[in-house]
């Protein structure tokens, strides 16, 4: 999420971001998520930026709305504000801070996806929630409760979970979907995965979007060497979190801002780091410099 | 490539006479290479004494018709020279070695392990990264190229961290300075791995299914995308029924299939007659009963 100068939001920038993600070929938005530091946003500014979102969009192409709290009702408050908003679906993860069992972990699933009509996605983000996981059962339970449950965004990259998922949960749901999480999409893809959520197409558009059509087409081997590029500018960029995707967009000439606080921006010696590191990847040469 | 369980006699001594039968049995149904003893084989639970000699009828009985290597993981790193050392000697094709158990070693403990391993024997070694089980130890991409530089018969890995991330961030790291570094995996879980540079696994349910474990490997190699999947889906449900109790469903599996082992050394359960019913239930309605060998 673009900032200004005092951490307000910069919807100017925020406008021609989503522009450039257009451009370069996304064919669904979803936000604001993790990356776009969500978790640091308030209620009304979520709505905000929904809208503002959908608006620019003008229906070119489907907006999924993150509405992951802490609290279900919030949660389920903020998928209704989305459906009402006009998005298309909505995708929630673990509930924060809390360290649900799985029962308490469907109950909460169950309030914000019967709260709306829209498909509900929920993340499997075990790294990013502390170790809460959804597991396969939980999955089946939802597809039971819910008839507007369509699917997992994997981000736990675990083989065991997405293989055991797929080999139960679309015999009870034919059109159910795993999406990946991350850019890590060539194991997926071949297990099943149909998309992709990236927030490195924000560094390296051409690369993810090549990746995807690749994994789309079945291309699995073809897709390895770009799998191995997209994985190194991955490593580069995970440990720095947003504050380094954000370096790394004004290093590409599209600067963002900074990070809202609590992250810390990345600058100095470690900023000088995080680009000569990114100059050293030859898969970033063909990629878009400036807006 | 298929590792063979541990036939144990109702008193829990060594049956080396269906040992001899299995070991046949895997060369006979498509095994590429057999490795014992696994923790499917009970590994932990053997003596020292024990392994060596079924080390000994491993390599007798397969005599060269596909390799044989040995695992050589002890709880004491001493044992594990100890039989890495006497691997070579009764005529091993290769070791494989997980990364210590129980001390949660660091880096440089782990790579000053392999390299004792690896500069006291002249077999190809294959090393064995299992964080989930090992409380998040593994080997790094990082360690992975320093091994690999080092080490002329550091030759590959069984990397069971069964993650997208890190088997590309070791495949990554390996094949670029040895392109014929054997990125293996376990279970059977080819379809997430060969694209990614995989070529091979070993097997869990082999001793149920060895049609169905080559014809996934086959599909998987040739890129026949569609077919893996269905064939991954259906291998997938026989891990749910074994992993459970593993290796003791898989014994108890072993039964139905008229290929019986014995039970389970304690800690590990042996599976009851219900377990047992249920398991036949359950591999009747997979087909596994109709399309693979019964007997030996």
């Amino acid at each position: 999420m673009p900032f200004t100068g005092d951490h307000r939001i910069d919807f100017d920038r925020f406008g021609q971001l989503i522009d450039f993600h257009l451009r370069h070929g996304a064919d669904a938005l979803a936000l604001p998520m993790h990356a776009a530091e969500s978790v640091s946003l308030s209620e009304d500014e979520k709505r905000g930026v929904l809208a503002f979102a959908i608006e620019r969009v003008r229906g070119r192409v489907p907006m999924i709305a993150h509405v992951s709290n802490a609290g279900t009702a919030i949660a389920a408050q903020l998928a209704r504000d989305a459906q009402a908003a006009g998005a298309a679906a909505v995708v929630a993860t673990t509930p924060y801070y809390w360290t649900p069992p799985q029962t308490m972990l469907l109950e909460h699933f169950v309030q914000i996806g019967a709260a709306v009509d829209l498909p509900l996605f929920v993340d499997n983000a075990p790294e990013e929630m502390a170790g809460t996981k959804v597991t396969t059962e939980l999955v089946l339970k939802l597809i039971a409760e819910l008839p507007n449950f369509a699917g997992v965004v994997d981000l736990s990259l675990d083989w065991q979970f997405m293989i055991e998922l797929m080999t139960e949960a679309p015999r009870r749901r034919p059109d159910f979907q795993l999406l990946s999480g991350t850019e890590h999409m060539v194991s997926a893809g071949a297990i099943g995965a149909t998309g992709m959520f990236s927030s490195l197409a924000a560094i390296a558009p051409r690369l993810v979007r090549r990746l995807y059509e690749l994994c789309r087409e079945q291309k699995f081997f073809a897709a390895r060497p770009v799998q191995e590029a997209v994985a190194a500018l991955r490593q580069v960029s995970k440990s720095r979190g947003p504050a380094g995707l954000k370096a790394a967009l004004r290093i590409m000439g599209r600067d963002c801002g900074e990070p809202r606080p609590p992250l810390l921006p990345l600058d100095g010696s470690p900023y000088e780091k995080l680009a000569a590191e990114l100059a050293a990847l030859p898969a970033l040469r063909d990629e878009p410099r400036g807006w | 490539m298929q590792s063979p369980v541990t036939p144990l006699k109702d008193d829990f001594s060594l049956d080396l006479a269906t040992f001899e039968r299995v070991l046949d049995f895997h060369v006979r149904t498509g095994a590429t290479a057999i490795s014992w003893p696994h923790h499917k084989g009970e590994s932990l639970n053997l003596t020292i004494a024990e392994r060596k000699l079924f080390a000994e009828a491993a390599v007798k009985v397969v005599a060269k018709r596909i390799p044989v290597t040995i695992h050589v993981s002890a709880l004491a790193v001493e044992d594990t020279m100890e039989l890495a050392r006497h691997a070579q000697k009764i005529g091993a094709n290769g070791i494989l070695a997980i990364t210590p158990y129980f001390w949660n070693p660091s880096l440089e403990a782990i790579d000053a392990y392999f390299t004792h391993l690896c500069r006291s024997i002249d077999l190809p070694v294959l090393s064995y990264n299992s964080p989930s089980y090992l409380a998040g130890v593994e080997i790094t991409g990082e360690l992975m190229s320093r091994l690999i530089q080092r080490l002329p018969n550091f030759v590959g890995v069984k990397e069971a961290s069964f993650n997208s991330e890190k088997f590309l961030e070791i495949a990554r790291a390996a094949l670029a300075l040895r392109a014929d570094f054997a990125m293996l995996t376990g279970v059977e879980f080819l379809l997430p791995s060969v694209p990614l540079g995989g070529v091979g696994s070993y097997s869990a349910a082999g001793s149920i299914c060895p049609n169905l474990c080559t014809q996934l490997f086959d599909a998987c190699t040739a890129g026949e995308w569609a077919r893996a999947r269905a064939l991954q889906y259906k291998m997938a449900r026989l891990w749910l029924l074994f992993r459970d109790q593993y290796p003791s469903s898989l014994k108890g599996g072993m039964v139905i299939m008229g290929r019986p082992v014995g039970p389970t050394r304690p800690p590990l359960p042996t599976a009851s007659k219900e377990r047992q019913a249920y398991i036949h239930k359950e591999l009747e309605a997979l087909g596994i009963l109709d399309t693979e060998p019964h007997g030996w």
